[in-house]
């Protein structure tokens, strides 16, 4: 155990914990006005097994009812539009005055540089919580 | 263990006596834990009464894979947050030391108590994260499940935790030395 976990250990240790006798009693009257829930069996709340079949056949008799209704009531094709209007869409063009960025050696250094900084991190990081838990 | 196990199925069938032998072992820990989340003295009582009463009202929920004190913490941390929201304190905040249970409990000392200074520079999480490692000696896959995280999550805030206190205690250091040397 390290230095900071022993002190944190002895400063939890250091907060009075006594529990009064009023809440020691406050608490066992208030436990003997409770009774425990019942441990709920498995098969207490199950169903018995025709719902499950008249529930499918429910489902089967709705499903088939929908896709007849939607088929007897299918709209009419709609009348297409003759010869829309087409109006030119017309773009304005912009001139960009604009450069490719070069990098430069010095930024690429840095940048790997920092790359291999992070790794390091990354490492070390890794390595302080495997060795503390 | 196998005498925990037996007081858990008596206490399931009403037995307060047995839920009674079975958290007495358990109760000084919390009260503290709550002491050190509660804004005042009377709500840190009021959350262990809480967490007792529904801890034997849904002890059939209780799933013996897990550690008991696993399950008494979590129903703790939602008595905690129920607590909280209810009342909208800023436990970081607490300024008024006669108000803050905390201060009230610590035997003086020559030194601030490193609970307090966790208080307020941690989080509630890694905070409960610190608690549960150091003053309960929980595994980290237990603190993973009272917290409901995962395991790496745990680690990783122990690990900031342990580095923001570390500071502290440099600082406390540091000022001990300019006092010892004016």
């Amino acid at each position: 155990m390290d230095k900071l976990a022993r002190q944190l250990r002895d400063d939890a240790l250091k907060i009075d914990c006594t529990i009064s006798e009023e809440l020691d009693e406050r608490i066992r009257a208030s436990l003997q006005g409770i009774t425990p829930e019942p441990v709920q069996k498995p098969g207490a709340t199950a169903r018995p097994a025709w719902f499950w079949w008249a529930s499918s056949l429910t489902g089967v008799v709705a499903a088939t009812a929908a896709i007849v209704i939607i088929n007897v009531q299918a709209p009419e094709p709609r009348p297409v539009a003759e010869n829309p209007a087409v109006t030119p869409l017309v773009l304005p063009t912009i001139k960009w005055n604009a450069e490719t960025a070069v990098l430069t050696s010095p930024l690429e250094q840095e940048i790997e540089d920092l790359q291999s900084d992070l790794k390091k991190a990354e490492e070390a990081v890794k390595q302080d919580i495997d060795r503390l838990f | 263990m196998s005498n925990e196990v037996a007081l858990i199925a008596a206490a399931r069938k009403g037995s307060v006596a047995a839920f009674t032998d079975l958290v007495q072992s358990y109760r000084p820990g919390l009260f503290r834990f709550l002491l050190t989340r509660s804004p005042s003295y009377a709500d840190a009582e009021d959350a262990l009464q809480d967490t007792l009463i529904n801890a034997y009202r849904y002890l059939h929920s209780y799933d013996a894979r897990w550690r008991f004190s696993t399950w008494l913490y979590r129903i703790a941390i939602n008595n905690v947050a129920k607590l909280r929201s209810a009342e909208t304190v800023e436990l970081g905040d607490l300024r008024d030391e006669r108000s803050d249970p905390l201060a009230f409990c610590i035997a003086d000392s020559d030194r601030q108590n490193l609970w307090q200074c966790a208080r307020r520079r941690l989080t509630d999480e890694v905070f409960t994260a610190m608690w549960l490692r150091y003053a309960e000696d929980m595994s980290v896959n237990d603190i993973s499940a009272v917290l409901e995280r995962s395991a790496s999550w745990t680690k990783v805030n122990l690990l900031r935790g342990r580095r923001i206190l570390e500071s502290e205690l440099g600082n406390y250091a540091n000022d001990d030395k300019s006092k010892a040397y004016g």
